[in-house]
């Protein structure tokens, strides 16, 4: 069945038609559409509590000024589908800047400062993330609001870029190249002044740092990823865990939903504290910071108006939505830095110029980002994906697979090239280890091939995780123990060659493939309709028959639950105020607090608990009012559980003891209630309670509530289009792009630019959503046939290198030789395949004697290694971090 | 999913309000709980939480001042509410009119606020200013807006860590007693996962619109009929009203619940069923296909031999009539014979054992084992001949692990001899005689256990068995056995560094193991299912570093490990190539 995907891109296939042998000639775009630059609107909005709100930048109401040229606007000449989104008009005339004219912003501005600050409480720190849809035009608006960081002890001016805009006449352009000759308008010098406090350039000279975090906040973020990962992967048993098949993938996984679960309750799993800073970070230690102040970021996507285009796009926006948010973060602290620079400007037009020159380039940068995400080639075939997902085609596949890793093995026989391209990829993206780890279950069908992980596919049914982030985190290589993840980029002036590589590396880069299961569009059939069956007939016994089940007794008869008096609940007041007596009673110590709950208690149900009866007082009412032991039990799981499991230990179930128990707790449940309508600072109870109420809630619940069977819905699957293992695998593109985990490049020049900064804001930024100790790229140069990874840990390179030459793992040469050595014996290229999975087995089994070796070693002798375990100083690191996988200690002992 | 959904409602006395909430309750952990602060994170947060408690003190001065009327309610005061449950996983979807936690309650309950008051949905050209107005300004405010503002519906994202993550859907029901004849809802999606959320947001909005458009439909055919019956905009009309009083002065009517406004009896049965699908369908839209190793020869011998075993068995039990003991589950016996070899009997014995290859070694003296490993691995027939059947199986237990499963056949003590082709581990009793053609064969190699006569053995510990026996190797091998196999010279290396613990010692010998296994692979689709002549042959050794010094004893290794390969694997690799062949002719 051919896939969307497929028949989108047979039909572009056509044109692109290099008839070459190079299986990966054709290779495929993302979009159905073109993607115009100018669809991307960015507005900067700043909401002050004494001034209002002000629009820092709108992008539409910016227009470039080119004395010499006369294009209006770089984002209305769109790249050609073939050709790169290069904003090279910028990197060329670097020396010469271009010139920008600041109009009066659109008239929906307002509006949309509405949707993005809402009436989000300044008092809230953190940052905030909205996305809306527009219906007219169709536009998608995401949108973040920080608190602004803004050291200042004696400027407690609020003057705004605003303010120098007002300055400034509207429609005069000025030259930022010529200094002092500027022409300002009329009047200037009272706004100037105004504006002089937030632009003041404050006392420090030096240039400062790109932000703030990064000085301390890079190693301190490295150190608790990786403690934090060391701690929530446990430690397995040595040798005990043998034969438990995708350990590390179940665990990661696992670790997922439980720390995404609900729960749980709200738990900052990240932290919320990021700011917008105003100033530079000398000032930061002042204890005066003004929180009161938040900066908008929003970016605003024009949706393609053809229905089917505009939901290709939709569906690429959303599933990919972690890598759009990385690079508005990336657009956020451009914004930041230029706000801060522009500051040490006295000249106000110069400053907005340089403002806005600055924000146009970061804007550009971004849009050149997105645009290539979405337009730019992909691998139309990967091999490991396409292995998985179509096993008919599996002999032609190695076929091709084996073919073109020989020929490439011969071109770089001398340098080992592939042997060294393959060892950094083995030993970064490791997404591969789980795949070889041997099942302990017998495979399903008659074939030696690989098993689907059961123990995955089970615990996605019951603990539900984000697949895409699954996904994506293998694609990364993020499997490791402390987390890493890397990307690889070939670059190459050859582009079958270039393609060549690509093609042989997704066998190696691997992720897990989706399925999504839709429902067919019979939409009054659709179980998300609550009124289809009433709409033809609205007899309560038609749709919800009655189901009497002798094995669940509590299970009520429908009706019942239809018209509900199943509990006498005139009596519950009348049993709240006995209880309360007998609390009493029975409690003489705590008179003095049975004293002041008295007054309300005539209304408990209603007005202690507030508006909350229903879900804990409504469970008080029927434990009130049924004196039933086996309502009891229900009891138990309303108090505070600690003390639940210790009463339903000690076996006070029925009679006496369980009445006073319940008494006690019903008392205490009644303070803590009152006392949280009053301040809900107590809201959140203590953890080690939550822990336990996880289990006690899942059973208590069986008692109560009416059940009903869940309704069911007839499932299309088909395979997934719109994930990361057919978008992140890129081709041969035009230009350097910061997301793909893999793709290839003509020239590395801009890589060279942008590859360390890239890093670095993975590392702060990771679009994993999780916290990243570390940041790699590999590059492989065909022409030189070299290949270094490039870390964001800066180390010292020599000769001005990006990074380090890979050193060649004996264990993979080798294995990569055997291979295409039976494969030039003519042996079937499936075999070889298999052969090849199973030597990479081997290097799992490896890197587990590794993992034990270090258990008790404070040193390691490299030569020990080699004449008992077979392993060299040249596979210590594939091994270290093959072993980071399944046994995280391993990271700690080698560091 | 990870997720709740509920369906919030502005009332017009109350301001914004929970309705009706459905939570996805999951089973307690597959696995044990993991030990360390899986969960990190700092809850509490006080200050953070200010706008929370304004909220709540909103909520309950409100709560005070009036009491919850119709149309903030869902199910009555004593309805236990409604739970659905998925047999296939165990979750259970959970509604009622609040979640039932508190940490829960404060999130949805922000979640409503925001949904309905602070967030601007949609495209709008009316201008909002004291949007940032919390409390009961609000619920004034809003009187006005819902007059005024009648399309404010649409989807939308928001949300941060303290708070938890929205998608939220606000729509209009047509109300022909309210202000604007329409009342405002709005249904939240909460969860923690704010990407998986935004991932979901097209299947989420998809779906809400359906249950929200159903909703409207079904209230606007009661709308319609009320005004056919009743029409309020002329009874409006004609009595002068104010909008501050005009809800108090209908405060009989002003508050109509969702059910009455749908004349749908069971509405919220209906809806929890939705609600319940909806979190179901979108935690399952997404699966994974992750492929794991396959798995190992020895497990798939296990396997095999398992379940011929039970075959066995069942032919038994249906002769016999039962009786014997329930076989575990596959995996778990699998997983509790792999790679330790264990007999269960072996407990049962008392006496000295040996413990592991190391130890063995250290009894039998460096060439003795090379000896005895030596015939283990060119698969000739072992025996042990002597009194301490306990000994003798812990000596097979331990030399069984140089070889691959499929290729030990053991018969750990018997009272006569076993031929070669039954057994390759044999156990006898002291007095049985090796028959000649056996103790003269070069492929057989036998160890005679020899108790030492010493005054008290209850002196001695256990640990100490050469002070308890005397171990004699005889073979009529003549061959060399210090060049070959690797695979022996390697292992001994590690046996012999006392620097490597035994559970080291035993990885590698698991890492030799599959090397080896690997290459029997090559050697077996080479030789047998291809039927290439000697000269490949030749190459196919070479480039598998078969080779070299010890390379007859390599390959005679490889010969006799090929018998170890599983069922399973020979015939997937005679059909493929049966396959292949087809393919080719075609």
């Amino acid at each position: 069945m051919p896939t969307l995907l497929q028949k989108l891109f047979s039909k572009r296939a056509v044109g692109n038609g290099n008839a070459r042998d190079c299986s990966t000639a054709v290779e495929k775009c993302w979009a159905s559409a073109e993607f115009d630059l100018a669809q991307i609107r960015l507005i900067v909005y700043q909401d002050c509590e004494r001034r209002g709100r002000q629009v820092l930048f709108d992008s539409k109401a910016i227009h470039k000024l080119d004395a010499s040229e006369l294009t209006a606007d770089e984002t209305k000449t769109p790249p050609n589908r073939s050709g790169a989104c290069h904003i090279g008009s910028q990197a060329s005339e670097k020396d010469k800047p271009p010139t920008y004219q600041y109009t009066r912003p659109a008239s929906d501005v307002n509006m949309l400062g509405e949707m993005m600050f809402g009436s989000v409480s300044m008092s809230y720190k953190g940052s905030t993330l909205k996305i809306h849809h527009i219906r007219s035009p169709p536009q998608l608006m995401v949108s973040k609001v920080f608190s602004t960081r803004f050291g200042s002890s004696t400027s407690g001016s609020t003057n705004t870029l605003q303010d120098s805009y007002e300055s400034m006449s509207q429609t005069f352009p000025s030259h930022t190249s010529s200094i002092g000759v500027c022409r300002v308008p009329s009047a200037p010098l009272l706004c100037l002044a105004r504006s002089a406090s937030f632009f003041a350039a404050h006392s420090n000279p030096v240039d400062m740092p790109s932000r703030g975090h990064s000085e301390d906040g890079d190693s301190g973020i490295a150190r608790s990823a990786s403690l934090s990962s060391l701690l929530a992967t446990p430690l397995p048993s040595p040798g005990s865990s043998f034969s438990s098949g995708c350990a590390s993938s179940y665990q990661r996984r696992w670790h997922r939903s439980q720390a995404t679960s609900l729960q749980h309750g709200p738990i900052p799993r990240w932290n919320t504290e990021e700011m917008f800073s105003l100033s530079d970070e000398s000032c930061s230690s002042n204890p005066a910071m003004i929180r009161r102040k938040k900066i908008a970021i929003s970016i605003i996507i024009s949706l393609p108006e053809r229905e089917e285009e505009n939901h290709n796009f939709q569906e690429f926006f959303f599933s990919h939505f972690p890598l759009f948010e990385s690079h508005m973060n990336k657009l956020k602290t451009a914004i930041e830095r230029a706000m801060i620079v522009c500051r040490r400007i006295a000249e106000s037009s110069q400053r907005v110029q340089v403002y806005l020159c600055r924000v146009m380039e970061a804007l550009g940068e971004f849009r050149m980002t997105v645009w290539n995400l979405y337009m730019a080639p992909r691998i139309s075939e990967p091999v490991w994906l396409s292995m998985i997902s179509q096993s008919t085609e599996r002999n032609p596949l190695c076929q091709r697979f084996l073919k073109e890793m020989s020929l490439l093995m011969d071109h770089g026989a001398k340098s080992q090239f592939l042997s060294a391209l393959l060892t950094a990829v083995l030993t970064h993206h490791l997404a591969w280890v789980p795949t070889v780890m041997p099942s302990s279950l017998p495979p399903i069908k008659t074939t030696c091939q690989k098993p689907a992980s059961q123990t995955v596919d089970l615990l996605a049914k019951s603990h539900p995780y984000n697949p895409l982030w699954a996904q994506l985190g293998d694609l990364y290589g993020a499997l490791g123990s402390p987390v890493r993840v890397c990307r690889t980029v070939v670059v190459g002036r050859r582009r079958e060659l270039v393609q060549r590589v690509l093609y042989i590396l997704s066998y190696f880069i691997r992720c897990s493939d989706l399925q999504e299961h839709v429902q067919p569009q019979a939409q009054m059939e659709n179980p998300a309709n609550p009124c289809s069956s009433q709409t033809t007939d609205p007899t309560p016994e038609k749709t919800f028959p009655p189901k009497p089940d002798p094995l669940k007794p509590t299970a009520c008869v429908i009706d019942k639950a239809l018209n509900p008096e199943p509990f006498p609940g005139t009596s519950v007041e009348q049993n709240n105020h006995t209880l309360l007596t007998d609390t009493k009673s029975t409690n003489p110590s705590s008179s003095l607090e049975s004293s002041t709950v008295r007054p309300g208690c005539a209304e408990m149900g209603q007005e202690c608990f507030g508006e909350d009866s229903d879900s804990v007082g409504g469970g008080l009412e029927h434990i009130l009012a049924n004196q039933s032991p086996l309502l009891h039990r229900v009891q138990f799981h309303i108090g505070s559980p600690r003390e639940t499991e210790n009463e339903g230990q000690a076996g006070g179930l029925s009679g006496v003891g369980c009445g006073r128990g319940l008494d006690r707790k019903l008392h205490q449940r009644l303070l803590t209630d009152i006392r949280r309508n009053e301040s809900s600072d107590s809201a959140l109870g203590d953890s080690d309670d939550e822990e336990t109420s996880q289990r006690e809630l899942y059973m208590a619940t069986e008692q109560k509530e009416y059940e009903l069977p869940l309704p069911t819905c007839q499932v299309e699957s088909r395979a997934s289009v719109n994930h990361f293992g057919r978008s992140l695998l890129g081709g041969y593109c035009p230009q350097y792009m910061p997301d793909f985990a893999l793709h290839g490049i003509s020239s590395d020049l801009r890589l060279k630019q942008c590859l360390v900064s890239d890093l670095e804001h993975t590392v702060l930024h990771p679009a994993l959503d999780e916290p990243v100790a570390e940041a790699l790229c590999i590059v492989a140069d065909t022409d030189r046939l070299s290949v270094q990874v490039v870390t964001s840990q800066r180390r010292v390179c020599e000769g001005g290198q990006l990074g380090r030459d890979v050193m060649v793992s004996n264990l993979v040469h080798t294995l990569i030789t055997s291979v295409l050595q039976l494969y030039a014996l003519n042996i079937a290229s499936d075999f070889c395949v298999m052969h090849l999975e199973d030597r990479l087995q081997e290097l799992y089994f490896k890197s587990r004697s590794l993992a034990e070796y270090l258990i008790g070693q404070t040193r390691v002798h490299v030569k020990e290694l080699g004449l008992a375990l077979g392993i060299e100083s040249s596979d210590i690191p594939l091994l270290a971090a093959v072993a980071s996988t399944h046994s995280p200690y391993v990271a700690q002992i080698l560091l | 999913m990870n997720a709740l959904v509920a369906l919030c409602h502005f009332c017009e006395l109350h301001g914004p309000r929970t309705l009706f909430c459905t939570e996805a309750v999951h089973p307690p952990s597959p696995s044990p709980p993991q030990p360390g602060p899986a969960i990190p994170g700092d809850r509490d947060r006080e200050a953070d939480r200010e706008g929370e408690g304004l909220t709540m003190r909103a909520n309950s001065s409100a709560t005070q001042r009036a009491d919850m009327c119709e149309g903030c309610r869902s199910l009555p005061a004593s309805h236990p509410g409604f739970v659905s449950v998925d047999s296939e996983t165990g979750i259970r979807y959970l509604s009622h009119q609040h979640p039932r936690q508190q940490q829960l309650f404060s999130v949805v309950r922000q979640a409503c606020v925001r949904s309905l008051s602070c967030e601007v949905c949609s495209h709008q050209l009316i201008k909002l200013n004291f949007i940032q107005i919390i409390c009961i300004c609000v619920i004034l405010v809003y009187y006005l807006l819902l007059q005024v503002c009648p399309g404010r519906e649409g989807p939308i994202f928001f949300g941060d860590e303290q708070h938890g993550f929205v998608f939220s859907h606000t729509f209009f029901i047509k109300d022909s007693l309210a202000r604007g004849f329409q009342r405002w809802y709005s249904i939240v999606v909460v969860a923690m996962d704010r990407i998986y959320l935004i991932n979901s947001w097209p299947f989420l909005l998809r779906h809400l619109r359906l249950t929200i458009q159903s909703l409207q439909n079904t209230a606007l055919k009661v709308f319609d009929s009320e005004q056919c019956v009743c029409p309020q905009r002329a009874v409006r009309m004609n009595s002068a009203f104010s909008p501050a009083v005009f809800p108090h002065q209908r405060s009989g009517n002003a508050a109509r619940s969702l059910t009455s406004l749908t004349q749908h009896p069971n509405l919220w049965a209906s809806l929890h069923s939705s609600f319940s699908w909806l979190l179901k369908a979108c935690g399952s839209r997404l699966t994974e296909k992750l492929l794991e190793g396959a798995p190992t020869e020895d497990t798939l011998v296990l396997i095999e031999r398992q379940t011929e075993q039970e075959e066995e068995m069942s032919g038994w039990e249906g002769a016999e009539g039962g009786g014997s003991n329930p076989q575990p589950s596959q995996s778990e016996s699998v997983q509790a014979k792999d790679f330790q070899f264990d007999d269960t009997r072996q407990e049962d014995l008392l006496g000295p054992k040996f413990k592991s290859l190391r130890h063995l070694r250290q009894v039998l003296g460096a060439s003795d084992f090379r000896q005895l490993a030596w015939h283990v691995l060119m698969g000739n027939q072992v025996m042990w001949r002597g009194a301490d059947p306990g000994l003798i199986q812990s000596a097979f237990n331990v030399l069984k692990a140089l070889l691959p499963v499929g290729c030990v056949r053991a018969i750990p003590y018997s009272p006569h001899y076993e031929e070669a082709y039954r057994c390759n581990f044999l156990g006898l009793s002291p007095d049985v005689p090796i028959p000649a053609h056996v103790s003269s064969s070069e492929f057989s190699v036998l160890v005679d256990v020899l108790n030492v006569e010493r005054g008290c053995v209850n002196h001695v510990s256990d640990d100490d068995i050469l002070s308890l026996y005397q171990f004699n190797i005889s073979s009529a091998n003549t061959q060399a056995t210090d060049k070959g196999p690797t695979l022996l010279n390697k292992m001994e290396v590690a046996l012999s560094n006392e620097n490597l613990s035994v559970e080291v010692v035993s990885l590698c010998l698991l890492c030799l193991k599959e090397e080896w296994m690997n290459k029997v692979k090559v050697l077996f689709k080479f030789s047998k299912v291809d039927g290439r002549g000697k000269e490949d042959t030749q190459k196919v050794l070479a480039l598998l570093g078969a080779t070299g010094p010890g390379e007859e004893d390599n390959v005679r290794l490889l010969k006799f490990w090929m018998t170890g390969l599983s069922k399973l694997y020979k015939s997937h690799l005679m059909t493929a190539v049966r396959v292949g062949e087809r393919t080719l002719s075609q």
